[in-house]
């Protein structure tokens, strides 16, 4: 009796769909089959498979990611971890969340600084009589300025993961004579998985494709998936290879996606950037 | 008899292969209070909801003060519905709530302000107007509910199991107040609960309802002594049901002996059910009794024992006595008189049922 | 109590490390040189350069506008959206509008920007505010939809019965019950549609044209060239804001999870 509301309403929402999730992405698989020149081949996945470049880049690109993703689950999990056990814990999640408010172009500008032959860190290391070294344009700065950014995003859905976990199940393992470690790994890791899978898929997925930041502080040594899109798209102008490049890029992710599962959950704050 | 208010006819419902409704007719007069009860999943709140309009009925017609209803919907239908969960805005404080309708009806300032006070005198709840919702005991929101319906002076209200959430002790208190209410305001009340008791203690007439079909109707005394199958025997309070054999009219064979009984009009030989109520069992001497059992556990009830015996062939025997039995293990007698057994025939409809009660309880 | 310490102690450093670029970056912003190195005396003379740049004030404005235009449409439409998917029975159906919504929400931006550039060219739209502005709003309706969807979720289905059964029309039930109701997380929705725009950079560094700027477009453009401190006093004035979001924001979370535990407590 209430089906034959007002359809009129839901239009923009479908509307939106279409044109903007649905059609985008076809085009993109479309543009794929086209040369620089306009023309319909199956070139640009040929060049992709055949050339070393393209397949080392993609190579590195899943191997920073990696790299990027480890380094930020090992520094979140036990800060959620403790955060779960803290007094005025909301306050606490507040503060982990405002840096992502900064825009992240304003957080890698600051690290240009920090990084600086003559930056911050290179002071402060003079202090103990060593030299200033070459920090920025380097793949250890490229790595941790990029984990710095998403830290955020991988230490709230384990939070919420923790949050989600019954405290009697901890106090029943205990009780049955486990030790505080046996507890966490046969108890408590068992069931923050899914927050930690959200976690490394929110942290992942983007750094296979950041290009800002390979540019700004990578210093274009590191090339990833996301920095060959951009060039493809804004400098080279070969939209076909782009795009190509882009669906290899759209089936990592589902590939990714796949492995984590399909639970989904809402991450607070959790957009990404490139 | 007054005028039907409200009539189901061959009403159907089915969700794919799930039939939760089957060949329904009920009707209800003005000013009565009506029960349907029944486990979950019987069909009696989807009843409450195809006469309140929140679902399509799948056959069948239904009817309010005589106008069929089928295509009118909800927020144009004369009855109004006291929900399990209350269902109160919490966006507006308890004035609000039930002045709703009222704004939703265009009704003008002053005609609210007095009718919803006076529908707040009702449940004695005037001097709470201006609370909030999330202020309110459960008590208080159950009666900030039913508030809000009865404002709109519907011909019909329907409650959906609205004591379900409340304590024993507020529930039998509300139970009082609902039977006072309705008599005070004579409005067609339909009401839906799976307690026995309640729907016993408060209704004019009783709809049992099982397996999406209406087992049984009539008022709460005939429904208690004369249950027409083994589930409403079973359902409606507590019975002994002994498989039997029927040898000729008042005359009825189970537990190996022939026993007389005040029932006729099934077929010689016919197997039957014996339904035989624990109150009205009395333990005797094992030589006086009509059955001999074994006593295996009693607890005391408050009011009543509850006593458990076994008979020789190990049938259990529930017994509510006054009374202590002897110490367990002992042999006793169980007595009780032929108008106690009630004999049961398999797959008699309602209406058969009737009409052989009819025809020689009338003598 | 005493693994507790080294927790603490563990979290401080996190906090250090989280918070120190961001201290250092609007530190140098008072600084009287011109790079971020060497702390030479406190100056405000860059956030008088910021004030008096025409051009960086009329990017900031058009970032706030295209912010609050963009969040404002995101929210309308995504609200109708959740209210769509919430009201659709069938798992089938309603599984693949929840992925098909979610798809903006785990794409990577450059795939976004990319795809999105090649929808704009196809339908020959200008690159420039329209197409930048139609992008926000794309990538802005999915987390709308995720905050608004819970809060349908809890709307209990027998109060929407009630407010019919009291002789509401749909539009007064929406209008009375629905929209009252969900309005914490249309806020909230708002709020998270507001600081994506405003934190997006890849996908309008592909959509843009020429004649117009963002600011994190723009402060890509200037950090390529060099360390400005100019920047840094920009830094400055929005760390302010995003503390004013941060604080807006969770008393808005806060008004959210009182009225639950109002509820809550019968």
């Amino acid at each position: 009796m209430r089906k034959n509301s007002n359809v009129a309403f839901y239009v923009p929402y479908v509307l939106w769909l279409a044109l903007f999730v649905i059609a985008p992405m076809l085009l993109i698989f479309y543009q794929s089959f086209f040369d620089i020149n306009g023309h319909f081949t199956l070139g640009n996945y040929v060049t992709y498979f055949q050339s070393g470049t393209y397949l080392a880049m993609t190579f590195n690109s899943v191997w920073y990611a990696f790299l990027i993703t480890a380094v930020t689950l090992l520094i979140s999990y036990p800060a959620a971890y403790i955060l779960h056990y803290m007094k005025h814990k909301q306050l606490w999640l507040l503060l982990i969340i405002l840096p992502t408010w900064i825009n992240l172009l304003l957080k890698a500008y600051a690290f240009i600084g920090i990084f600086g032959r003559d930056g911050g860190l290179n002071n402060f290391l003079g202090l103990f009589g060593i030299v200033p070294q070459q920090l920025l344009f380097t793949d250890a700065a490229f790595i941790f300025v990029a984990a710095y950014i998403e830290i955020p995003f991988m230490i709230l859905p384990i939070f919420n993961g923790i949050e989600e976990l019954d405290e009697g199940l901890i106090n029943a393992s205990r009780d049955l004579g486990a030790s505080p470690w046996q507890t966490f790994t046969k108890v408590t890791w068992p069931l923050t998985i899914s927050g930690v899978k959200s976690g490394v898929q929110a942290v992942f997925i983007p750094s296979l494709s950041l290009f800002m930041l390979t540019r700004l502080i990578g210093g274009n040594r590191v090339i990833t998936l996301g920095t060959a899109i951009e060039e493809h798209f804004l400098t080279t102008m070969n939209w076909g290879m782009g795009s190509t490049i882009g669906v290899v890029l759209i089936v990592a992710m589902v590939i990714i996606m796949f492995l984590t599962g399909e639970r989904n959950k809402l991450k607070k704050g959790g957009k990404h950037h490139a | 008899m007054s005028e039907a208010i409200v009539e189901l006819r061959h009403v159907n419902k089915s969700y794919g292969d799930t039939t939760v409704l089957k060949d329904i007719n009920i009707t209800l007069e003005e000013g009565k209070f009506y029960t349907l009860l029944g486990p979950s999943g019987s069909g009696k709140t989807t009843i409450l909801r195809a006469i309140a309009g929140f679902l399509n009925v799948s056959g069948g017609d239904i009817f309010i003060a005589g106008k069929r209803v089928n295509d009118i919907p909800a927020n144009l239908r004369e009855v109004n519905t006291v929900f399990q969960d209350y269902a109160l805005f919490p966006h507006m404080n308890v004035f609000e709530n039930v002045a709703y309708g009222l704004r939703i009806r265009k009704v003008d300032k002053a005609s609210i302000e007095t009718r919803v006070i006076d529908a707040l005198k009702m449940v004695r709840l005037d001097n709470l107007a201006n609370r909030e919702i999330s202020e309110l005991s459960g008590g208080q929101k159950q009666r900030v509910a039913i508030a809000r319906a009865i404002v709109l002076e519907p011909k019909v209200l329907l409650l959906d199991e609205p004591l379900s959430a409340l304590d024993a002790k507020l529930r039998k208190d509300m139970q009082y107040e609902l039977r006072d209410l309705q008599q005070r305001l004579g409005i067609t009340f339909l009401f839906v609960t799976h307690d026995q008791e309640e729907a016993l203690a408060l209704s004019d007439e009783i709809f049992i309802m099982n397996d999406a079909v209406v087992q049984q109707s009539g008022t709460p005394v005939d429904i208690y002594d004369e249950p027409i199958n083994h589930f409403v025997a079973d359902f409606i309070g507590e019975s002994n049901i002994i498989d039997g054999r029927m040898v000729e009219d008042y005359q009825v064979k189970f537990n190996g002996k022939i026993f007389e009984c005040s029932d006729a009009g099934m077929k010689p030989d016919e197997h039957v059910e014996v339904v035989l109520r624990p109150e009205d069992l009395d333990v005797v001497p094992a030589e006086k009794g009509k059955v001999t059992v074994s006593i295996d556990t009693q607890l005391f009830r408050g009011d009543f024992y509850e006593i458990v015996a076994y008979d020789d062939g190990q049938n259990e025997w529930l017994i509510h006595s006054t009374n202590p039995a002897p110490e367990d293990g002992t042999l006793v007698g169980l007595y009780f008189d032929p108008e106690d057994i009630h004999v049961m025939r398999f797959g008699e409809s309602e209406e058969d049922f009737d009409a052989r009660l009819e025809s020689y309880e009338g003598e | 109590m005493r693994k507790f310490k080294w927790g603490h102690l563990y979290l401080v450093l996190v906090f250090i490390m989280l918070y120190l670029p961001i201290f250092y970056l609007v530190g140098y912003s008072f600084s009287d040189g011109e790079r971020m190195s060497h702390f030479t005396g406190f100056t405000f003379r860059h956030y008088g350069e910021l004030f008096n740049d025409p051009r960086m004030i009329q990017i900031v404005l058009d970032t706030l506008l295209l912010a609050l235009l963009s969040a404002l449409i995101a929210t309308i439409v995504g609200s109708f959206g959740a209210m769509a998917i919430n009201r659709t029975v069938k798992p089938v159906v309603r599984n693949t509008v929840l992925s098909l919504n979610n798809i903006l929400m785990v794409s990577p931006d450059v795939i976004i920007g990319a795809s999105f550039l090649i929808f704009f060219t196809a339908l020959n739209v200008p690159l420039g505010f329209l197409s930048v502005l139609l992008s926000h709003i794309a990538f802005e309706i999915p987390i709308v939809v995720l905050m608004v969807l819970p809060r349908l979720k809890e709307l209990p289905g027998t109060m929407l019965d009630a407010a019919q059964d009291l002789g509401a029309t749909n539009f007064q039930v929406l209008r009375d019950v629905i929209l009252p109701f969900i309005t914490p997380g249309i806020f909230s929705g708002f709020f998270m549609a507001f600081t994506y725009s405003l934190d997006d950079f890849a996908v309008t560094f592909f959509v843009t044209g020429n004649g117009f700027q963002t600011l994190a477009v723009e402060i890509y453009a200037r950090a390529r060239q060099g360390i400005s401190l100019e920047i840094n006093a920009l830094s400055g004035v929005m760390f302010l804001f995003a503390l004013l979001l941060v604080v807006g924001y969770y008393f808005i979370q806060q008004g959210q999870s009182a009225r639950k535990q109002k509820k809550g407590g019968r």
